[in-house]
This record gives structure tokens, sequence and C-alpha cells, in this order.
């Protein structure tokens, strides 16, 4: 009960910064807004390519990679608050005051969840009006949304983990760039079948492209192999925990 | 909750930090439950890292500590539900109001739901934070932030509480109003207090027991009127209205006792069975005009001096500059 209390603690404040402060929460929403506007307006040409075959179309092929980034930055940002509290001295408040620590970052965790489902609710429906086609059923949905659940843990815990060593929004770069390249080194624009070159020599090794392709199924209702983005989502979260764990040893042993 | 004493133990701790000096170097404390004890030292003394190790925020390089009978290493979640820590730099997040810290604070530390709020307004009226209880701290003065701070140390009601250095940048009214609220939680709810500062009034005022701290090492401890009690006799200081006769007076001052190194008056620590009568009548004797005379108990500054060769605000200097 006690650690549900740090969790729920953390969890609640740093939300309610987010939801009062738009200069916290509107980056988190507007970047896939404008992504998804881009890429489903700008690009929609390129569902006449010969040998794109989405049966939803060009707009649920670029809602899904949309809704992953949108996960996968919801928790990055949440990591850039961790950054802030730890350089500000507020995260030696949280350590002070939680018997149980782990709370922290599970609050931490949580906020970025609950402020991933607003942004993937608002994204849901704009897709929905902007007529995105759905050829899944509802269980298909739901691991849609679980695989973007456990992608947004995954960028959580991976930037949380780096706040928690470094202390400072000075890290931000190193928080965010990398995430950025493994979502643009998966097959963002056309099915990785119809890459050439290097691209697609790096996607075909990218574990996001198992993933993304895997959610785009579940949308079309054919998810081509679920089991192993289910198994990489799963061991990059076990990964990052423990990576963000030890980050929190590294923090507390320094007197944050 | 198993009802321990609330009192603090610690043995030979040590404190070093990588690359840096020893900040804590081997202290020894016992803090008797229902205590206030003052740690006094001038700044990089060794307070504030004792308070980090004390209060579970950072771990020792050797020895052992107990507060409110837990092991600060091995049973750091118990001591933190026992303890209440206001720090130097009072961490608050601009963007909650004091009423929000409040319920996160509570929260944290596991208050019942159903108290949280009755437990929030009451601290806020006792802190004098009523008020402003629904601003934004952004908005607060730093006087009122240590007052959260302290409302935010006291929400679960702590069986201990550390202090460090509560009252630095407050003004006089705000200083005292803390001073009686750590005086009330001590002789009311017989709360053990922690209290570090660079203030000897302070000490003075507040503290049944004082620690003396300078370079990581323990330098004196005892109850403020044993400690001034060591150093035993009072000072003259005389301010001479024509600075030329500063010699005159030393010279005529040195029988009475051991000249005192000032640089704004001239200075003898009386030597016993003399009194201000007597140098009285050796200024009238001597026919020299002075300013102002004055007789002064030992204060614990004089304690710092006599224990370490340096006054607190030399000490406090001499750090800045290393």
């Amino acid at each position: 009960m006690r650690r549900w209390d740090v969790i729920s603690g953390v969890a609640w404040r740093t939300l309610k910064n987010a939801i009062l402060n738009p200069q916290i929460f509107l980056p988190t929403l507007m970047f896939p807004l404008f992504f998804f506007t881009a890429f489903a307006g700008g690009l929609s040409q390129l569902r006449e390519i010969p040998g794109f075959d989405f049966p939803p179309g060009y707009t649920a092929f670029q809602f899904v990679f949309v809704l992953l980034q949108s996960a996968a930055f919801s928790g990055v940002f949440t990591g850039f608050g961790v950054a802030r509290d730890f350089e500000g001295g507020f995260g030696k408040r949280l350590l002070l005051a939680a018997p149980h620590r782990s709370g922290i970052v599970l609050g931490y965790a949580l906020a970025a969840l609950l402020r991933w489902l607003v942004v993937a609710a608002v994204l849901t429906v704009v897709a929905v009006v902007a007529g995105m086609q759905v050829g899944g059923g509802a269980v298909d949905l739901v691991g849609l949304f679980v695989l973007a659940m456990l992608v947004n843990f995954c960028g959580f815990f991976w930037s949380g983990g780096l706040a928690l060593r470094f202390r400072t929004i000075q890290a931000a770069p190193l928080m965010q760039m990398p995430v950025f390249l493994v979502l643009f080194f998966a097959p963002v624009y056309v099915p990785l079948e119809l890459l050439e070159g290097w691209i697609e020599s790096v996607a075909s090794l990218n574990p996001l492209t198992y993933i993304l392709e895997t959610g785009r199924g579940f949308l079309a209702g054919d998810p081509p192999h679920a089991l192993a983005a289910f198994g990489l989502a799963i061991g990059m979260g076990i990964a990052f925990w423990t990576w963000a764990f030890l980050g929190l040893r590294k923090a507390e042993a320094a007197g944050a | 909750m198993e009802e321990r004493a609330n009192g603090i133990e610690v043995h030979g701790l040590v404190r070093e930090y990588k690359k840096g000096p020893r900040a804590v170097d081997g202290i020894d404390i016992t803090v008797a439950p229902g205590e206030i004890y003052g740690f006094l030292g001038p700044n990089g003394a060794g307070k504030s890292t004792t308070v980090h190790v004390l209060t579970t925020l950072l771990p020792p390089t050797a020895g052992t500590a107990r507060v409110g009978g837990y092991d600060v290493v091995k049973e750091g979640p118990k001591v933190r539900s026992m303890i209440g820590v206001a720090l130097q730099e009072a961490a608050l997040d601009p963007l909650l109001t004091g009423r929000d810290h409040l319920r996160l604070q509570a929260t944290l530390q596991g208050v019942r739901k159903h108290r949280r709020k009755v437990q929030a307004d009451e601290l806020l009226i006792r802190v004098g934070l009523a008020d402003a209880a629904d601003r934004k701290v952004s908005g607060y003065s730093g006087g009122m932030k240590r007052r959260l701070d302290l409302a935010l140390a006291l929400v679960h009601m702590p069986r201990i509480l550390f202090l460090d250095e509560p009252t630095t940048g407050l003004d006089p009214q705000s200083r005292t109003a803390l001073w009686e609220e750590v005086a009330r939680l001590r002789r009311e709810e017989g709360v053990t207090v922690f209290l570090t500062t660079q203030y000897l009034e302070e000490a003075d005022v507040l503290a049944d027991r004082v620690g003396i701290i300078d370079q990581g090492k323990i330098v004196a401890e005892g109850t403020p009127a044993e400690l001034k009690a060591e150093i035993g006799r009072p000072s003259v200081h005389a301010i001479p209205r024509d600075e030329q006769d500063r010699e005159k007076i030393a010279a005529f001052l040195a029988p009475f006792g051991e000249r005192l190194d000032t640089t704004r008056d001239v200075a003898v620590r009386l030597r016993d069975g003399l009194g201000l009568t007597d140098i009285v009548r050796a200024v009238d004797a001597n026919g020299v005009d002075i300013a102002d005379l004055e007789l002064r108990a030992p204060s614990l500054d004089d304690v710092f001096l006599a224990k370490t060769g340096r006054t607190l605000e030399g000490a406090a200097e001499e750090t800045e500059a290393r």
C-alpha cells in the first residue's frame, strides 16, 4: 500500500504539472499530430507505388507509426521531467519522502502512460475523422494499443534511466536522439519489402520494425509476427526497466 | 508501526566524496529522545553531509548510524517513515501550490486519505500560509518557502525532525516564529530535533545540547552552559575614543588577564576574581577616554575560538577561500 501511495503521488504531481502547463504537455500532443497530418496527408500518394499492399489505406499505415512514435516520446518527455526534478532538487525531496523509492520511478512511468493515453485518444479521434479504415477486430485493436503501451514503457525507462544517471536536463539530447533514430530507421513511409539499400538492411535489424509491422498488421486484421513483436517489446521493457532502476541506485548513491 | 525510542546514535561516521575531502571524519553523536541537538559549525564543516547521511540521502563511507532505532543503511524505508526533513535549500516545485505540495507530501508519506486534507489545513494555519495556500509556490517569498518546507516536514507527524539551517535568509520575525514552533514541537509532542546552524544565537536559544563541528570532526559537545563554562571567564572589551590610546589601554589592561585578538576593540579575558569595577577604576586612574566598555559573558563563538583557534566567521571565510 505504501508503494502505491508513492506511485500515485508522483504520477498525480507529474500529470498535474503537465495539464496545468501547456508548454510541458503540448509538445507531446502536437508532434504526433503534426507528423500524422504531414505523413498521412502529404505522402498519401505513396500508396500507389507498385507492391504497396496495405488494405486499410495510407492513413491507417501512418497512424500506427505515429501512435508508436507518440508512445515512445511521451515516455521520453516524462524522462525530461525526471531530469528537471533531480537537477532542481525536487528529486531529493522525493527520495527523502518516499519510504519505497522504487515507487518514484514507477510513479513517473504511470504518468508517462496516462499522458500518452490522452495523446493516443486525440490521435485516434483525428485519424477516424480523417477517414482511417480499420480492418482488425476488437482483439486486434487491444493488441495494437498494448504493443504501443510497451513502447511507451521502453521510452520512459530508457530516458528515465539516463535522467537518473545524469540528473540534468542537458542530457535531453541523449535521451531523445537514439529513440528518434530507432523510430526513423524503421519502415516509416513504405513497407519493409519496398525499402532498398542500406536503409533496408538497417530496418531489417531494427527491433522496432517488427513491432511496427505487427502494429500495422493488427490494424489490418492480420498481424504478421505478433509473438516476436511482443517478445521484443517485453524483452526491451525488462532491459530498460533494469536500466532505470540501476539509475535510481546511482542517484541514491550520489545523494541525488 | 512498532514503537521505538526516537533518538539518534552515530558511531565513527565517515563520509568521503570521490576525489574530494573527507566531509565527515569519524564523528560520534548521541541524541536523546525529545532532545533538541544543535549542530554548529561554519559553512563546509560537514553539517549538511551529516544530515544527508542521517536522513538516508547519502550512504556513509564508514561507521554506523541509527535513527529512531533503525539503521540508516539497512533500514532506510523505516527511517524515512519516522523522520521529517527540511533541507537547507527548500526544493519546491514552482508550478505547484502550497496545498498541492502538502497533498503530495502526505501521499508520499502514506498519510491516510481522510487525514490528508485536515492535516494540510492545520499545518497551513500553523505556519501562517493559509491565505497563500492556493497560490503557486513560484510567487512565494523566501520566508514563505521556508515555512512551507517546515510544514512539509511535519505532515506525517514525524517523531524525529531534521532541520538543516532552517533560518538562513529569514527575517528576524520569521526566525523567532520558527524557533517558537520548534520549541513547541519538542515541548508538546516530544519530537527529537536535529538542528544544524551557523548562528550561535540559534543554537544558544534552542538547543539542549550543542555539537560543534569543524573540518569534519566534532571539536566540542555539551549543553551551551557547559561549553561556555569550559571557557569560564568573561572578557572585557574597551573601545578607545582616540585610536592613539589603543596601546595605552592594552598596557593597563594587561594585568587583568590575557589579551584577546580583536580588531575593533581592546579586549582581555579576565582572570578569576576580577570584575568590571576593577577595570573602571583602572580606566579612571589612567585618565584614558573610553568610548565604550563592555563585559561579555563567554559565547559559543568563544568556545569555537578556544577549540579551533578561529572564530566561526573566520572559519567560514577560510572554507570559502579553499
